[in-house]
Order: C-alpha cells, then structure tokens, then sequence
C-alpha cells in the first residue's frame, strides 16, 4: 500500500537538498587512495547508539547502515530493508521486508534476529530510541527476513526516527552487542581498522559489501567504498581546518568559519562548498524551574531578543545566514507563518514592560554555552547584552560542551542554553523540546493538545495546517527561540569527486582523482 | 657581601638609585612604557569615547581608522578601548600574582632558611613543585579551580611562589650567618624583629628583581591560560582572551590579534627590560652569572 | 661518591613523594565525585556506590592515598574515561612527538643560544652584545601561541613550506612526521634560547677571567683559538645544565606551542584531559611528566659531577 506520510516526505522537497555543486550521477571516479578528513573533533565514542553527537553519526555511517535512510531529495528509502514498510489499515502495524544475503564485517549474513536485537539496543540507550519507544508496543521477527514493529497509537515519523544518522538505529550482529560495545562490527562499506584518540579514525573498504542495486541518490541506493581508506582527522581548532584545507593537507573539512570562504575562493587545492539551509541555532529555555518557569517572563525574553544581530555576531555576512521565524522555508509543506509575529521583536523597553507585569524579581538569568561551536558563544553574548538592555540580571557561563551537556539535564542548574540543530526535513526529529523529557521539560496542555494532534494525522494535506498549530504554541509558550537558520561551509578538494554536500557528509561513492 | 652591599644602596635616596637604573636607555625606555601603560590602564573610561563590551555588529571586523584607531572586532567594539580596559585585567592579574606569589614564597623562604629543621620539609615541597612546568601546573590547577578571573590569579600564584621561595632561603641562608645578625641574636633581639628587620630587608633586592620577571612571566602565563581557554572567561577583555577570540579572523582582519598581541610583548618586554636594570643597580654579580 | 648517590637518591625519592601526594590531591580536592566523574552522566546511583567501593573511595583519604600509591608503583595510571584505554597506553601514544619535539627545540635553541652568548660575551658591553640581550628579552616576551600563528600564516599558509597542523598521515614514514614538527620546534627554540644566551655569555665571561685563559692569550695563540678551545670548552659545563633544564621544563611545557599546531603530545593530552574532564590522565600524565623532569635534573647533576673534576666528592 502507499503510505500517506512517506509521500507527504517525499513531496517536501527541501532547499538542503541542493548544495552548490552537484555531479552527474554515473561518472567514471577512480577508485584507490586514501583521503584526510578534517573533522571537527575527537568522537567521543564510536558507539553509533550511545551518543547523538552529530559527529559519531557522521563516521560510523560508514561502518553501520540503518534500515531507511533518506534519498537526495529527502524522501525516506530503503537501506537494509528490501523496501519501504508495509503499513496496515490502522496505522499501527509496519512490516518491514529485510534484504537477503546482506553480510556483516564479521562475514556472517544479516537476519531478522540481528535487527530486533540491534532496535531494542536502540530504544533502550539512544534519546531518540527512548523517545520512539514509547509509541511502540512490539518489535519482532516474523520470519529470518521481516521484522513487524507494533505501535501503541499511530506515530508518522517512526521510518524517518529509523533512517536518521545521529544516536542512529544502526543494524549490528546480535553476538556483538554488548555495553559498552567493544566490536564495531557492521555491514557498511568500510570496516573500522584503527582508532588513535586523538590522532585518527582509520577505516578501509570492506571487500565484501552487498550494494543495493537501485541507482546512488543522496544517502540512499549504491552505495561503493572508491576509496580505499577513510582517515577521519580530529582537528577541533577552526582556523587549522581552514589552513590545512589551503595548504592541500585535507581533502575535505568540515564546518569551517563561514568568513573564511573568501579565502577558499579560486585556491587551486580546495574549493569551498555551502550547504544551506544547513541548520539552526535556539536558544532554549528552562520551563520546569527558575525564573524562567514563568511563562510570562519567557515571553518577555522573547521580545527582547534581536536575533538578526545574533545571526550576524555568529556568521558575518547576510549570505551565510536567514533571519526568519518560520520553521521551514517556503516550499515545504510545513512552511507556515503562524505565530511568527512574535519572532524578532528585539524591542527592549516593550521586554522591560512585560517583565514587571510578569513580577520579574531581578534574579539573574543562567544562560549556558559553550565555545566548541564558536557561534553558540556569540549569539550568546549578544544574548546576554539584549537581555541586558531589557533590564535582566545575566550570569553568562561558558564551559565546554560535555559539561553542558551534563548540566543542561539538571533543571536547578540552568534557565537558558545556547544549542543548535540541523536543519531536518521531518518536524517531529527536531528540535527534542518537540518531544517529551528533553532538556527544557516544556509539557503543557496546549503542547499536548497540538502534538498529539499532528503526530496522529497521516493525510499529509492536513499535516501542514496541524504543523502550524505547534508553530504557534511554539511561539505562544517559548519553551525554545529559534534564531533563524544558517548556513554551512565545507571545503573539498577539486581531486575528490562525487562528493555531495549533506548535513553529515559521506564518503561512498567517492574517489580520488590522482595528481 | 653582594646582599649586605645593596642593602647601602637603597639607603642613600631614591634619586640616586634611580638615576643609576635609568643610566642604560633601555631601562628608561622599559620604565616609560610601563608608566604608559599603568596610567592608560588606571584612566581606561577616559581613554575613548567607547563601551569596551557594547555589540555593534553592523560595524564588526572594521579596520584601523580614525573613527576607531586599532579597528573593531567580530562584534564590531572598538579594539582600542578593549586593548586599554584589557591593561587594567592583563595588568591586575599580573600585580595580584606577584603580590600574593612574593608574600607567600617569602613568608616561606625566610622559614626555609632560618629554621633548620623547616628547611628540608619546606623545600622538598618547593621542589616538588618545581617539578611541574609552570603553564602545565597552572593548567592542572585552573581544572580543579574552574576558569575564572580571580581562579587565573590563584593560580598562577601557586605556580609562583615556590621560586621566590627559593630565592629567598638562598639569601636568608647567607644573611643568616652575616656578623650583624649574630649581634642582634646576642643582644636578644626577638626572632620576628631579626626575622623581618633585619633579615628580609638584606633579601629585598633579589626579591624584587625576581618579582619584576614573575609579572612580565604572569602576563605571558594568563595570556596562554586563555588562549588554551581555561583561564579568563572570554567575555572578560583581557590581552590574552582578546588574541584568543580574534584568533579565527586574523587573516581578513589581522588587527584583531596584532594589537592586543603587542600589548602584551610591550608590557612583559618592558617589565622585563625594567627587571634586567634593577638586576644590574642591585647586583651586578647576579647580572653575570644569571 | 656512593654515598653522594644514595642521598642524591633519596632527596629524589622524597620529592617523587610530594609530587604524588600534590598530584593525589590535586585531582581529589577537584569539585564532584570521582566516581561519578569517571562513570558520566549516564550511571546510576549503585553504578557509583559500586565504583566507590572498588576504588575504596568510602576509604579515609589517607587510606585511598596509599591505595593509589601502591597502583602506581605497579605501573597502573588507571584508565582514563574519555579515551576508553589505559592512561599508560595514552602516554606512551603521545611520547614519541614530545620526544622529538624537545629534542629539535633544545637542538635550535643551543645553535641559536650558544654562539650568541659567546659572541655577546666576546665583545661585552659592544652593539652586537646589547642586541643579542635585547633579542633575548624579546624572545621571552613574545607570547608562544602568538608567534605560532604567525609562523603558521606565513610559512605554512602563505609559503606552503610546512604543514599547518598535525603529526602526518598515520603510514607516512618518520622523517616526514618529523618535518611537522620544524615550525613549532622553531618557535621553541627561538623563544627559548633567551636563558641560553644568558648562561653562555655569564659562564663565559667567567672563564674568559681566568688564568689560563689570560695564559693562553700570552702564549700567543689566535684569539679564535683562545675563545673556542680554551674558555668554551670550560664554559660547557654550565651551559650543558642549562640547556637539560630547558630540556625537562620543554617536556610537558611545550603545551601551548603542542596546541596551536595540533601534535598529539603529551601536554596537549594534559589540556584535551583538563577540557575533557578526564581526570585519571590529568593524573597520570602530571606524576609522569614531574617524575621525567626530576630524573633529568638528577642525570645533569650526576654529568656535572662526573665532568667537572672540581666538584669532589
């Protein structure tokens, strides 16, 4: 049968899918080399499961698959599964169809059994596991090559929680799985060879890998090992990816400084590649305690804020960044205005006013960041002096991410932190505060009330005008501020090609082409 | 008797001691700087019309002109008045390291090298400390502490006070054997009053010379705490966070990094060369051997 | 002599002592439980209790201490939680750029330090001295960090005759690891050749006042030769001390430097454990570093009496 959402994912046809460059699919890459890949930092595991760090999706994609991931125009597709879900009547029952003759690193074919062990390891240890575990009632084996997942009400985005690449639902042998995982075994198109923390993650082909035969689109279809290594290099400091791309050192490297893009222009051994929209910094806020617990004083901070002057102390140019309100962009049929009234007041003295109406005692405002993303701790700063200019008190503490992210899960700790997300085509995966128990702990009745409305519709006709709901209770009861939307850079070498820019870059279907 | 002697050459009036420090231009040119700097440091809000933390992003990464003399930077403040307000943390956190440092190593090193049975206790803890590199101890205290300014300060304090320490118990140990000394213990003088009477006064141009060097090393030290980013919070506008924030736009906007960068050369360059003068006035042997 | 050595070695043991007792303390006096720590966010609340246990964390403090010490002596550092392997292991990863790092930076400084210090001394008082002593306080005033990116831009990014970062492509052989490791031992060495400067030209003065340097002259021998066999050769003694120490303190406090061009050394281990909250490398790799630095002191002083057939025992 159709399934109503895969087709509502199908039509949104996002603006992230087109990056600046795209190649012809069916060229001839050559195929041996190895390329260096200058990552942001050092994974802080390889667990695929155990971390929802961009980063870690980004490398073990290649070790593990899931069984949907999603096309180049962000429709969902088929991964390890031999086809998209067939979806009963009701809405609760989705058989998935396993492909055959799939083999581990380990040389032992892929079963049913590999993949309900793998999903319940998923829905006890990843956040987005957790949070999908709810709506589902039964995951079992049918038969070696179906696996039939019960759900407890209808719940869209469950394929689309399936493909995702970060905390992803990666298939793994059942004889391997262990916690901590201590074999990284999977049945991706490279097989983990060395890890040197700090240093390197070294990854080589993995000769027996079963390619689907369906046509490369996006992460989806054939996918091939060109290269015949992986070296996935730590480099935390922004400026040395930027130097080492100039100096022919990288032949890719991950998000670089927009500003730098000037001098990535017209250089003969890198050249720049933006990816846009690729996400968007939010600000999010403490509503179970504190001073910000009031939903008065929320919105007053919502008033103060001026997030085209955070957009610019954070990306510079106009053109690396769009302040906007509106979650999706125009096209997609989540796009919606509804609420955006509110978004970017930037009025201090009208803040100031519905601060005292809201009783605001002076007490100071915890705002969290960190600076391993140099942007979150500028929008930051220019959040603390407009919180400032509306008559907040401020207590701006900057520490490193694993201690924000430590912190930000103690609601006495916090009333505001600075994060960012990227950009998703699914409503439901992002930003967390959407669902239940993220940091923030937004759960009124209104949110309720919305969610439970939109997450149960699958006429996709009516999807949209239910997203606008939430969009406006977002607005109403600011249990987060979206800043607005930025855009990426990456810089590639002219020698690596197929490369197609995506929110977590991969490396199949990719050669070197030699000097 | 290289302390004893010096001990004459303070007594004679300051204008003749300083007439011999400025003797050699250096030292002058070292001398002036610094004045420059503290005054600019103490009248910062009368430097520039400018709020050193006000956001003007519009006008962010300008460059040097007129309107604004070392250009603005990322969130378009004016990196004048940043690199002036920045004087008076850089230059705070400096004076308060070598305040508490002196304090501290000296109180320490006169027990060290007056009573014998604290020397070896006292000094193998000195020694122990010494094991550590200074900016790696600083690193290691500043993760148990928490950045934070006044934490820097602590800090590098620590890190500090086992030199003076040391140089301190060296000249106790000579002084403490000096004719003078054994009259005054004769004629029962009280410990404390030969302690602090007698004997520290003979080690304070030593004590001096070395705290001069330990303010240019504490500049340095705070500077590189920063930039590592586990020293002043970056939203404080010391040198050492100006050059670790501007880091990133240096090549399009060099200005960024190149102004607080020189401050902080001037100012350790300077007190250095102040340092290095005092070492020749006070003692012209240590100048040789050191 | 023997019994020089046997309290030479016990004043060293004790001081390893003190260094263990800081290091111990250092990281329990740390805000937050251990345990806690060593587990993450994620562990429960008998996940901790039993660790504590384990690590006889319930102990008395001096009790954990003696635990601790008794680990140590083992050759057991712990296990460093962000790394996921021993702490011993994580060293021994990031000794060999250290190593070479140090010794390229000594080398450059001493190259620099000594002929400048000799010089400097020849012609005491002149231009060419009041120079080198300048340079040698500029040296000492120049930021490591600042420097570094400097030379980054310039040489690596401007001139592409270096790399900008890193430690090379893990099968590349060592000659070409050891090429990324010029830039940083150039800062190194320059900023770090102040003090040498200094001892050359302090300890040759010294020598160039002796008798039979004063003899040597007399006899009629070429000033050249007067300067560089007779008085440099006494002057090495001092300034072979010096150039060690430099040698201990660059071990470990080639941070910042190590940092700005990304080689995974040891002091850059130190500051990716502090930011990293990992405090059994914290740990592991100060007692390491310190006890490095003591050994090497201990190595000058024993050179020193060995060379200098002055020194009697």
């Amino acid at each position: 049968m159709k399934h109503p959402v895969l087709t509502a994912l199908r039509r949104t046809v996002l603006a992230a899918a087109v990056g600046s460059l795209l190649f012809a699919p069916g060229f001839a890459a050559e195929r041996g080399g190895a390329a260096n890949l200058a990552m942001v930092g050092e994974p802080p595991t390889l667990d695929p499961m155990a971390s929802a760090a961009d980063l870690v999706g980004t490398l073990m994609q290649h070790v593990y698959e899931p069984l949907y991931t999603f096309d180049a125009q962000w429709n969902l597709a088929p991964m390890l599964a031999e086809r998209l879900p067939e979806v009963s009547a009701d809405g609760l029952v989705y058989t998935i169809p396993l492909r055959k003759g799939v083999k581990f690193h380990n040389g032992r074919e892929m079963n049913a059994d590999d993949v309900v062990a793998s999903l319940k390891r998923w829905a006890d240890l990843a956040p987005r596991g957790k949070a999908t575990a709810k709506e589902v009632k039964s995951i079992e084996a049918r038969d070696p090559a179906t696996v039939v997942v019960t759900l407890n009400r209808p719940y869209a985005p469950l394929v689309a929680q399936f493909a995702l690449p970060t905390g992803f639902a990666a298939i793994m042998p059942k004889e391997t799985i262990a916690n901590p995982l201590t074999e990284f075994v999977g049945t991706g198109p490279y097989r983990l060879k060395e890890r040197k923390p700090d240093q390197y993650v070294l990854m080589t082909r993995f000769d027996e890998y079963t390619p689907r035969t369906d046509a490369a689109s996006g992460y989806a279809g054939k996918r091939e090992a060109l290269l015949d290594e992986l070296r996935f290099v730590p480099v935390p400091n922004a400026n040395t990816r930027v130097e080492g791309s100039l100096s022919g050192q990288y032949q890719f490297a991950d998000l670089l400084p927009v500003e730098s893009k000037k001098r990535l222009d017209n250089q003969p051994k890198i050249k720049p590649l933006l990816t846009k929209p690729f996400g968007f910094p939010y600000l999010v806020l403490n509503t179970r305690q504190g001073v910000l617990a009031n939903a008065a004083l929320r919105q007053a901070v919502q008033t103060a804020v001026n997030p085209t002057e955070m957009l610019l102390a954070g990306f510079g140019d106009p053109q690396f960044f769009e302040a906007t309100g509106a979650h999706f962009p125009a096209g997609s049929a989540f796009h919606s205005d509804a609420g955006t009234a509110r978004y970017g007041v930037a009025d201090a003295a009208k803040a100031r006013t519905e601060a005292a109406a809201a009783k605001y005692d002076g007490a100071p405002l915890r705002i969290l960041a960190s600076q391993q993303y140099e942007f979150h701790y500028r929008i930051a700063l220019v959040l603390a002096e407009n919180l400032k200019a509306a008559g907040f008190k401020v207590d701006l503490q900057l520490v490193d991410w694993a201690t924000l992210v430590q912190r930000r899960n103690d609601p006495a700790l916090w009333d505001v932190y600075v994060t960012h997300s990227a950009f998703l085509p699914e409503p439901m995966l992002s930003p967390p505060q959407l669902g239940d128990d993220a940091p923030g702990w937004w759960k009124t009745p209104a949110k309720d009330a919305a969610l439970t409305a939109f997450n149960g519709e699958t006429d996709p006709a009516r999807r949209g005008a239910l997203w606008a709901k939430v969009q406006e209770t977002v607005y109403a009861e600011v249990p987060y501020i979206r800043v607005g939307n930025f855009n990426a850079l990456t810089a590639v070498s002219p020698r690596l090609e197929g490369y197609d820019p995506r929110p977590w870059p991969y490396f199949w279907n990719v050669g070197l082409k030699q000097k | 008797m290289a302390a004893a002697a010096s001990a004459s050459v303070s007594s004679p009036g300051l204008g003749l001691a300083l007439r011999k420090l400025f003797r050699r231009k250096v030292v002058l040119a070292g001398a002036v700087a610094l004045v420059v700097l503290v005054l600019l440091a103490l009248f910062a809000p009368f430097a520039s019309p400018y709020d050193p933390s006000a956001l003007k992003v519009l006008e962010r990464l300008r460059g040097p002109s007129a309107l604004h003399w070392f250009g603005t930077d990322e969130f378009g403040r004016d990196i004048f008045t940043r690199v002036v307000v920045g004087a008076r943390y850089s230059l705070t956190i400096g004076a308060l390291t070598v305040l508490i440092a002196t304090v501290a190593g000296t109180l320490l090193g006169l027990c060290a090298g007056y009573f014998r049975r604290l020397d070896t206790p006292i000094m193998r803890v000195v020694d122990a400390m010494m094991a550590f590199p200074d900016i790696l101890l600083a690193i290691a205290l500043m993760a148990m502490l928490g950045a934070s300014l006044f934490n820097v300060v602590l800090a590098l304090a620590i890190v500090y006070t086992p030199r003076i320490a040391r140089i301190v118990r060296a000249s106790t140990l000579v002084v403490r054997e000096l004719l003078f000394v054994e009259a005054a213990r004769a004629l029962g003088v009280s410990t404390a009053r030969i302690l602090f009477r007698h004997i520290l006064l003979n080690t304070l141009s030593p004590i001096l010379v070395q705290a001069t060097f330990i303010f240019a090393y504490a500049i340095l030290a705070e500077a590189g705490l920063s930039f590592l980013g586990v020293g002043v919070p970056p939203e404080i506008p010391t040198w050492g966070t100006m050059v670790a924030a501007g880091q990133q736009f240096a090549d399009q906007a060099f200005w960024v990094v190149l102004y607080p960068g020189l401050a902080i050369v001037i100012a350790a360059l300077s007190l250095q060369m102040v340092g290095d003068g005092l070492r020749d006035m006070l003692d012209p042997r240590l100048r040789k051997s050191l | 002599m023997f019994r020089y050595l046997m309290s030479r070695f016990a004043g060293m043991l004790a001081v390893m002592l003190i260094v263990a007792v800081l290091v111990f303390l250092l990281t329990r006096l740390a805000p937050g439980d251990p345990a806690a720590l060593m587990l993450g966010d994620q562990a429960t609340a008998e996940d901790v209790a039993r660790l504590r246990a384990q690590y006889g964390l319930d102990q008395p403090l001096p009790l954990q201490f003696v635990y601790w010490l008794g680990e140590v002596l083992q050759g057991n550092l712990g296990q460093s939680i962000f790394l996921q392997q021993p702490v011993t292991a994580a060293l021994a990863e990031r000794a060999e750029p250290t190593f070479f790092l140090t010794l390229f930076s000594v080398a450059i400084a001493s190259l620099i330090g000594i002929p400048c210090g000799v010089v400097s001394a020849v012609w005491r008082g002149r231009a060419l001295d009041q120079a080198f002593t300048g340079v040698a306080m500029l040296g000492a005033s120049i930021p490591s960090f600042w420097f570094g990116l400097i030379l980054i831009q310039f040489f690596s990014v401007k001139l592409g005759w270096f790399p900008v970062a890193g430690y090379g492509d893990p099968d590349v052989p060592l000659a070409e690891r050891l090429w990324h490791l010029v830039l940083p031992a150039c800062v190194l060495g320059i900023l770090n050749s102040a003090l040498i400067i200094r001892f050359t030209r302090a300890s040759m003065l010294d020598v160039l006042g002796e008798d039979y340097v004063r003899t040597a002259r007399a006899m009629g021998h070429a000033e050249r030769v007067v300067v560089l066999r007779h008085a440099l050769r006494n002057a090495l003694i001092p300034i072979i001390t010096v150039i060690g120490l430099t040698a201990a303190l660059l071990i470990g406090g080639a941070v910042v430097t190590e940092t700005v061009f990304g080689l995974p050394g040891v002091g850059n281990l130190v500051v990716s454990a502090v930011l990293r909250r990992d405090y059994p490398v914290i740990q592991g790799a100060l007692l390491a570093i310190a006890a490095v630095y003591v050994l090497i002191n201990l190595l000058i002083d024993l050179l020193y009496r060995v060379a200098d057939p002055r020194v009697r025992f």
